[in-house]
């Protein structure tokens, strides 16, 4: 689950806020999609509920144990992330020098699942994004949309609480694009977790359970 | 880190390695080169004294305390030999005298130790004799004649006793100046080591023929249990009269040692300079690998890796570099010392151990200290890049890539930034005027690493100011962006230069200090070698036949001057100082000695020294000022008339007139001639030059032999060092090609762009090489500022507190600019190696990328 109260933040020697006095809830379980018109601010709240960029004022609580990531010290954030966010990117982001089963292994390896239970997990999953066999493969013999699926393996390897995905298909051409979404919603829904997307395209917004606009003058 | 984090951690170590398969390799090259050298250094050095204090043990026992005369010339009274059997702290007192002899038989000379059997036998029971050889029993009882060690036999080509098949020696004929000894020899002396050329006899018949006649050469003495040697040898040492000295039997070693140190700290720094060049390659290698991975590093953030796992990780990486190269480097050095005792000995070059075989034995302790510190090297290249990567923010990284700036936070003004070199330049500066600390210019390095750090920190603000005004210019394009981009990205330039910078000051300095050194030798040899030719006879009088033919009228000489060394111990820390006794004229001492300043006349009745340039750095002495020598059995008070040169000597030395020393009472042994032959006659003069010098054993060469001989030896003695220059701009310039393709690499959406925008290939090359020339400019400017700081500090600091000597700076201009021209082509030669990367980037892929 995702809860945000109050959340204001202001980039230095800005004139005007990204955002002041935000609020924002999403259920367990439920998957929000995120809209808005460029330089609104949808990464910077993406980033501040990863904990990536700090805000002025207000509550992030994320995870099973609600906890205000906005309180948390550097190394307590990235600790939490690695327990309870999984994370799906534009740009893929799969570690060119590791293999696909290496590349979804480093959720665990962060988050301390015990290694006996990696090849199994990993196996079932790659199997369920639709690259059975594909562990021992380079992610540069990959195409685009095989690459995001190995993102959203790693996103969900760990049993994370919330996902956060930030246009998850915008790299990719259409067909592919629907798959790659279908097969997001399809995983995030089978495991029960909550996610935030944010995205530009209203068809990858209306398969969400609800939509929100960023706007300069707060959500809509 | 736990073991999981310790298989992430693995996998990019791995995946490091793999791709950057030659950085890394020549990152671990440079670390196990410096520890190899470091380490061969010990281990030889080691093994050298471990093999001088076996041959000091061998043939001098192992006594606790040795009365010995600080002159050379000198002996121990009889009756002195008496009082101390008589100390009831004295279990053990042995007489001894030695000398060196020259052999009819064989064209060499020898040591002749002369022992009370029956004493000697307790302690240096490795001398006791065999009689009649193999076939023999030892005996303690000598009768007139010698013992010869195996080796001197079988240089002899003889055995005692048993022949067979082999010539024996009826006797030989030992002389010494006008003394000589013809006697049989009665057995040899098994138990000495195979090197020694000895022989020993009873010491009454060696004082009958040799001398002295009133004492004997030193003694030996072994305290009674209980009696502190320390003690004893105080409460002794303010009994004896003033040209005798006291000293442990330890303090052999400690001085061998001590004689050596400066030498084997002057290598061990080389060693460092290795060692920091390793270091720096780990840095350049290291810190492209952090702006490489930037987004890989910020994507593992964000999936959770901890900060300070992001700073462990990079220095794990240098561990990893850092191991393998420092156990390399451990088996190496350890090679590389059994292979260089083995052809060359265990002298490292000094000429201090020239005639030691010894035997390298690995230890753990030292070993381990040169893996810790070839390890430490490494992790230290590791430090910044760790620590860039650590504070590398997530979000923008994770998008842009590598932030080349620190945070706002972290970056100091640029106020702050010309007080702080200000402050290290002052540092430098004032380090230089500190004296050398425990006879090691240590302050004197420190000024060195400073002077580097300055040129490296100085950098960007060079740039600044030396291609700043470009900007203004109208410049074709590709140089317009070269010189904006190194103005826009000062770390990556700044790396780049940096390794151009130290290693072209490493360069540069080195070539300076060579050059000062080889001029100022080149001068100092006209001014010693003033005669066409030179005998000598170390240690040993030159025959007195020989010197008689040279006083006959027919000699073909028409000129000659002799010259006598005796050795005195002014300091029993330090290695005795030479007493030159010279037949030279009082009143212009300058026609034979190069002074290095004023020659002032001593006040009437007393006696004219001149001390060399090292004995007055180790001893602080001033011309005009009173030096006490030990001459002749007591203290002699000599006015220091001047300060002359003196390469030849590196613990000092003094020269009196000959006439001085005779009026003391001293009797003028010549052991090296200077002679001029008749006009005409020159050829006559170098026949019987020869024809001597082969009859007796001595040397005797022309000046010119000499001199070209010296210059040999000095250019063989540095020879090392080119091979440093050259790998010292061979690292620079690899450096220059890795952070320039790094930072191309970088780069690589904005060459897209350009490539987009309608930069041709070429175009696009020649700005990649225009900003590697203008980096190598602002290199080789500050390499060269900062190297001829750094040779001035050598040879003005480091030479004079590590080495004694002094010379005149000269900085071979013309070299040191042909090499920075050279280094400029390199540079852009390597900056091709990055310019075909960037040109071999794909535009439209690398700008889809970046949507």
């Amino acid at each position: 689950m995702l809860s945000i109260a109050g959340l204001s933040k202001r980039h230095p020697h800005a004139p005007r806020p990204v955002f002041s006095g935000l609020g924002l809830s999403v259920a367990t379980g439920e998957i929000v999609a995120l809209t808005g018109e460029s330089g609104v601010g949808k990464s910077t709240l993406l980033n501040c509920i990863a904990g990536l960029e700090p805000a002025d004022a207000g509550t992030i609580m994320v995870g099973r144990e609600a906890t205000d990531i906005l309180r948390l010290d550097e190394a307590e954030r990235a600790a939490l992330r690695a327990r309870s966010i999984g994370f799906v990117f534009q740009a893929f982001h799969v570690l060119p020098t590791l293999s696909v089963a290496q590349n979804i292994a480093v959720p665990l390896l962060l988050s301390g699942v015990a290694a006996h239970d990696h090849a199994a997990r990993i196996e079932a999953l790659l199997a369920r994004v639709g690259l059975a066999g594909f562990g021992p493969r380079w992610p540069a013999s990959l195409s685009g949309g095989e690459l995001q699926r190995v993102a959203i393996a790693r996103a969900l390897v760990h049993g994370p609480t919330l996902i956060l995905a930030d246009e998850p298909t915008g790299n990719l051409d259409p067909r592919t694009a629907d798959e790659v979404l279908a097969l997001l919603l399809e995983r995030v829904r089978e495991e029960g977790a909550s996610a935030l997307i944010v995205t530009h395209s209203q068809h990858v917004a209306q398969c969400c359970d609800r939509i929100l606009t960023l706007t300069p003058d707060g959500l809509e | 880190m736990s073991s999981l984090t310790w298989r992430l951690s693995w996998w990019l170590i791995r995946a490091q390695f793999m791709t950057r398969r030659t950085a890394t390799a020549l990152s671990m090259l440079a670390i196990a080169l410096g520890v190899s050298l470091g380490y061969a250094i010990h281990l030889i050095n080691d093994a050298a004294l471990a093999d001088f204090s076996q041959a000091m043990k061998s043939v001098q026992g192992e006594p606790d305390a040795v009365l010995a005369p600080r002159d050379s010339s000198g002996h121990v009274p009889l009756a002195l030999v008496d009082a101390l059997a008589r100390d009831e702290a004295v279990a053990l007192a042995v007489p001894v005298i030695e000398t060196r002899v020259r052999l009819d038989n064989t064209a060499t000379t020898v040591r002749l130790i002369g022992l009370d059997a029956f004493s000697a036998a307790l302690l240096m029971p490795n001398l006791m004799p065999r009689q009649g050889g193999a076939d023999g029993g030892t005996t303690s009882i000598f009768e007139d004649g010698v013992y010869a060690s195996p080796a001197l036999l079988a240089r002899l080509n003889t055995k005692v006793g048993a022949p067979q098949g082999l010539p024996s020696v009826a006797g030989i004929t030992a002389t010494r100046g006008e003394a000589r000894w013809t006697t049989p020899i009665r057995g040899d002396l098994p138990a000495v080591r195979d090197d020694e050329l000895l022989l020993v006899a009873d010491i009454a018949w060696v004082q009958a023929h040799f001398g002295p006649r009133e004492g004997v050469g030193e003694v030996r003495l072994r305290l009674a249990p209980g009696v502190s040697p320390a003690a004893w040898i105080a409460t002794w040492s303010a009994r004896l009269p003033p040209g005798l000295g006291l000293r442990a039997a330890d303090d052999n070693l400690a001085r061998m040692s001590n004689v050596s140190r400066a030498y084997r700290v002057n290598l061990n720094v080389l060693a460092m300079v290795a060692l920091l060049t390793g270091a720096f390659l780990v840095f350049a290698t290291q810190l492209t690998a952090v702006a490489q991975r930037s987004t890989q590093f910020a994507l593992l953030g964000v999936l959770g890796l901890p900060p300070r796992m992001r700073l462990a990780q990079v220095l794990v990486e240098g561990l990893a570099i850092g191991i393998p190269g420092a156990a390399a480097g451990l088996g190496l050095g350890y090679g590389l010392a059994v292979l260089f005792t083995r052809l060359l000995g265990g002298d490292l070059g000094g000429g201090f151990f020239a005639a030691s075989s010894p035997v390298v034995v690995p230890e753990l302790a030292p070993a381990a200290v040169f893996f810790v510190a070839g390890c430490g090297a490494s992790l230290m290249g590791a430090l910044y890049p760790a620590w860039l990567n650590r504070i590398q923010p997530l979000a923008p990284a994770l998008k842009a890539g590598f932030a080349q700036q620190a945070p706002s936070t972290l970056s100091a003004s640029r106020h702050a930034k010309r007080i702080a070199l200000a402050l290290v330049a002052l540092a430098a500066v004032a380090l230089t005027r500190l004296p050398a600390i425990d006879d090691l210019p240590l302050a004197g390095y420190t000024a060195i690493a400073l002077v580097l750090v300055l040129g490296i920190a100085a950098a960007p603000a060079a740039t600044r100011l030396v291609f700043g005004g470009l900007e203004r210019l109208r410049l074709s394009a590709p140089l317009r962006i070269a010189v904006q981009n190194i103005l826009q990205a000062p770390l990556m330039a700044q790396v780049a230069a940096s390794g151009l910078i130290v290693s072209f000051a490493l360069t540069v300095s080195m070539v300076t200090m060579v050059s000062s050194f080889r001029t100022a030798l080149d001068q100092w040899l006209d001014d010693v070698l003033p005669a066409p030719m030179y005998m000598r006879s170390k240690g040993v009088p030159l025959p007195a036949d020989m010197l008689a033919e040279l006083e006959r009228p027919q000699s073909p000489f028409v000129r000659v001057e002799r010259m006598a060394t005796v050795m005195l111990t002014l300091d029993p820390r330090r290695p005795p100082v030479a007493l030159l006794v010279r037949e030279l004229d009082r009143a212009d001492p300058a026609a034979r000695l190069p002074f290095t300043g004023a020659v002032l006349a001593a006040p009437p009745g007393r006696i004219t020294a001149w001390i060399s340039e090292p004995l007055q750095e180790l001893h602080g002495l001033v011309p005009g000022q009173t030096l006490h020598l030990p001459l002749l059995g007591r203290e002699v008070e000599v006015f220091v008339g001047g300060v002359w040169r003196d390469y030849a000597r590196q613990f000092g030395a003094v020269v009196i007139a000959a006439a001085d020393y005779r009026a003391l009472g001293g009797s003028v042994a010549a052991t090296d001639l200077a002679l001029w032959p008749r006009p005409g006659q020159e050829d006559a003069a170098g026949r019987w030059m020869r024809a001597q010098a082969k009859h007796h054993g001595i040397e005797g060469v022309g000046s010119g032999e000499i001199r070209e001989l010296s210059l040999s030896i000095f250019d063989k003695s540095f020879a090392v060092t080119y091979a440093l220059e050259a790998a010292a701009m061979l690292i620079g310039l690899f450096g220059l090609a890795v952070t320039l393709a790094a930072s191309v690499w970088l780069r690589a959406r904005e060459l897209a762009t350009l490539s987009a925008l309608g930069f041709d290939r070429a175009m696009l090359g020649r700005a990649i090489v225009f900003e590697g020339a203008l980096i190598a400019v602002i290199g080789l400017a500050l390499g060269l500022a900062c190297g001829v700081a750094v040779g001035a500090i050598l040879t003005h600091v480091v030479n004079p507190q590590a080495f004694h000597w002094r010379m005149p700076l000269q900085v071979p201009w013309a070299q040191v600019l042909l090499g920075a021209a050279l280094t400029l082509f390199a540079g852009m030669g390597a900056s091709r190696f990055a310019a075909r990367q960037a040109t071999r980037l794909p535009a439209a892929q690398v700008l889809a990328s970046a949507q």
